[in-house]
């Protein structure tokens, strides 16, 4: 047991020690880029599960390059990866990169995808930085994907599949075993609880943290329609749509109004004239905001 | 207005819309742009649309200052001077290549657009009001011209920059004046129109916030900065406040929204700062370095 407790600790220093490598030479790749775009687009808003849409990564740099390294994709849980395409163009005013992953979603729902990270060093400031893309989102519509019908069994391969079930289950229970022997051992003088002590609730229900934030930012403008309120109400909706520190409304329609966000951009159009308008005019501006803030 | 303008200029409506804010706003205009970028027609079109005096000169190195704000002549008949009022004395004045007449005659016209009065001899004469300056650069050939000092320049609220219009504009120009000369919109509003115009623009409100965000975005050009040797001054900070009122009127707003703050500050901030030999040697244009600084201040 301890033999295989040593294999075990050599492998992960060994894994450790080939990620840290591998993040040193990361580093040492990042190149000057001035980045004067790095965005995210979808070519559909709406999609049904199983039906291809297209996510498309563009970035455009003054330096002459023929690829974008360094380039970390958002997280596409829930989606298959159909294809993955990249192409780099110079010109005159420097590179375009576009890279179009095609894709497919397997549950309906609303997905967020991003931001995508682009890292280099920034060279107006000569400094490294990690340049994030916006967030898309996409609605997918339609029943979710029917798993594949089992093949008709086969006596070897199930042999197999048995053979190497019982070789897992017995290296888990081994280090399950070992972790518990090893972690009794270094254990301190533990305090018992107290008998007494009442079970822990429940886990909530998993909730998206920015809608009931959003809810309850919009029951406090309805019940108190102050700037401060349209204000707190402005930066939620911002955040919600990937808003950078220097991006006006303008931006944010011209980058978002292909991306299923026009509920959410005339919510903030509507909030943004009760966060700026005359001092006398913000109870009026924030009655006819909230029909957009409801919907 | 903007309509109106835009059945004599075909696209060009940043431009537009920047001389109208700016006329509005009660500021003096220069554009930059190639020849043929109807410039001119542009600062024609606005005259005609408002129903003031145009006059135009065209800068020339032997142009002398009685050329532009008028000279004293004497009467052999009567015995005694008259004046003879020069080309300054109209509603728009376009100053054709400003920067190909000498000091004095910039001088000349630059008191004037400061103090808004001349003095020809004895007498002193109140400029016509409204009075609006548009003057007109070609970046392109630079020899023989008496580049404009920083201190002038500065008494032109926005500097406009006149791109080549889209291939689709183009065609629309072809087609619209192919062979005969553009008519220009008449009647659509008179210099009452105009002087109201600019009180509604005085009274739109600027939020506490955006007063700072304005004062921001002034302030970080004067931050070190490694392409920048002087920043902008406190006339520009206002005048990106009287252009962002001017906007959200056009826009039918009573108050500032952060789009009129950021869309304001490119024409105003352009020709103030003083930009150092490393623009020139990395080969780096006012207009970058101008976005990358508005960029760099955050939105209220």
């Amino acid at each position: 047991m301890a033999r295989l407790a040593r294999r075990l600790i050599a492998v992960a220093a060994a894994l450790g020690a080939l990620a840290i490598v591998a993040e040193g030479t990361r580093a040492q790749t990042l190149v000057n880029l001035h980045v004067r775009a790095f965005q995210l687009s979808l070519d559909k808003p709406s999609v049904t599960v199983g039906e291809p849409f297209h996510l498309i990564l563009h970035g455009h740099v003054d330096e002459g390059i023929d690829a974008l390294d360094n380039v970390v994709l958002p997280n596409l849980a829930g989606l298959e990866d159909l294809g993955d395409e990249r192409r780099c163009t110079r010109a005159k005013t420097g590179t375009d990169c576009v890279e179009t992953l095609t894709l497919d979603a397997n549950a309906p729902g609303d997905r967020d995808i991003g931001p995508a990270t682009l890292s280099a060093i920034d060279a107006t400031t000569g400094k490294p930085r990690n340049f994030d893309s916006n967030i898309v989102s996409v609605h997918v519509t339609g029943q979710p994907k029917v798993p594949a019908e089992t093949p008709e069994p086969n006596p070897l391969t199930d042999l197999a599949w048995w053979a190497a079930r019982s070789i897992a289950f017995l290296l888990l229970v081994a280090i399950a075993l070992w972790a518990l022997i090893w972690g009794l051992a270094r254990r301190p003088h533990a305090v018992a609880p107290p008998p007494s002590a009442p079970p822990p609730p429940p886990a909530a229900a998993p909730v998206d943290g920015w809608e009931t934030r959003m809810r309850e930012l919009v029951a406090a403008l309805e019940r108190e329609p102050t700037r401060a309120r349209a204000v707190a109400v402005r930066a939620a909706l911002r955040e919600r749509v990937g808003a950078r520190d220097a991006e006006t409304l303008a931006d944010l329609v011209a980058r978002n109004a292909a991306n299923g966000h026009g509920a959410t951009l005339a919510a903030l159009s509507a909030v943004e004239r009760a966060a700026f308008c005359e001092e006398a005019r913000v109870v009026d501006a924030v009655r006819e905001a909230l029909p957009f803030l409801n919907r | 207005m903007l309509a109106a303008l835009g059945t004599t200029i075909v696209g060009q409506r940043g431009t537009l819309e920047a001389l109208l804010y700016a006329t509005i706003a009660n500021g003096h205009v220069v554009l930059e742009g190639a020849p043929g970028l109807a410039k001119t027609l542009a600062c024609r079109a606005l005259a005609a649309a408002v129903g003031g005096t145009f006059k135009r000169v065209q800068f020339t190195p032997d142009l002398l200052p009685s050329d532009i704000v008028g000279t004293r002549i004497f009467d052999q008949r009567s015995g005694e001077f008259t004046t003879a009022l020069g080309p300054i004395f109209a509603n728009v004045l376009l100053a054709d290549e400003i920067n190909r007449a000498p000091a004095k005659v910039q001088s000349a016209l630059l008191e004037g657009m400061q103090e808004r009065q001349v003095t020809i001899g004895p007498q002193t004469f109140a400029l016509p009001d409204p009075f609006l300056v548009t003057a007109t650069m070609n970046p392109l050939d630079s020899d023989g011209t008496y580049a404009l000092p920083l201190a002038q320049m500065d008494r032109f609220l926005v500097k406009i920059v006149v791109e080549y219009p889209t291939i689709e504009e183009e065609l629309g120009i072809l087609d619209r004046f192919g062979g005969e000369a553009p008519a220009l919109p008449a009647g659509i509003a008179s210099m009452d129109d105009l002087r109201r115009w600019r009180q509604g623009a005085r009274a739109v409100f600027i939020e506490a916030r955006l007063a700072r965000y304005i004062v921001n975005l002034v302030a970080a050009t004067r931050a070190p900065h490694a392409y920048i040797d002087r920043g902008a001054s406190p006339r520009a900070t206002l005048a990106i406040a009287s252009m962002a009122r001017a906007r959200a009127l056009c826009d039918e707003r009573s108050f500032v929204v952060p789009d009129d703050v950021r869309a304001s500050a490119p024409p105003v901030l352009r020709h103030r700062l003083a930009f150092n030999y490393r623009t020139l040697t990395e080969n780096l244009d006012a207009e970058t370095i101008v976005a990358e600084l508005i960029a760099s201040v955050p939105v209220p």
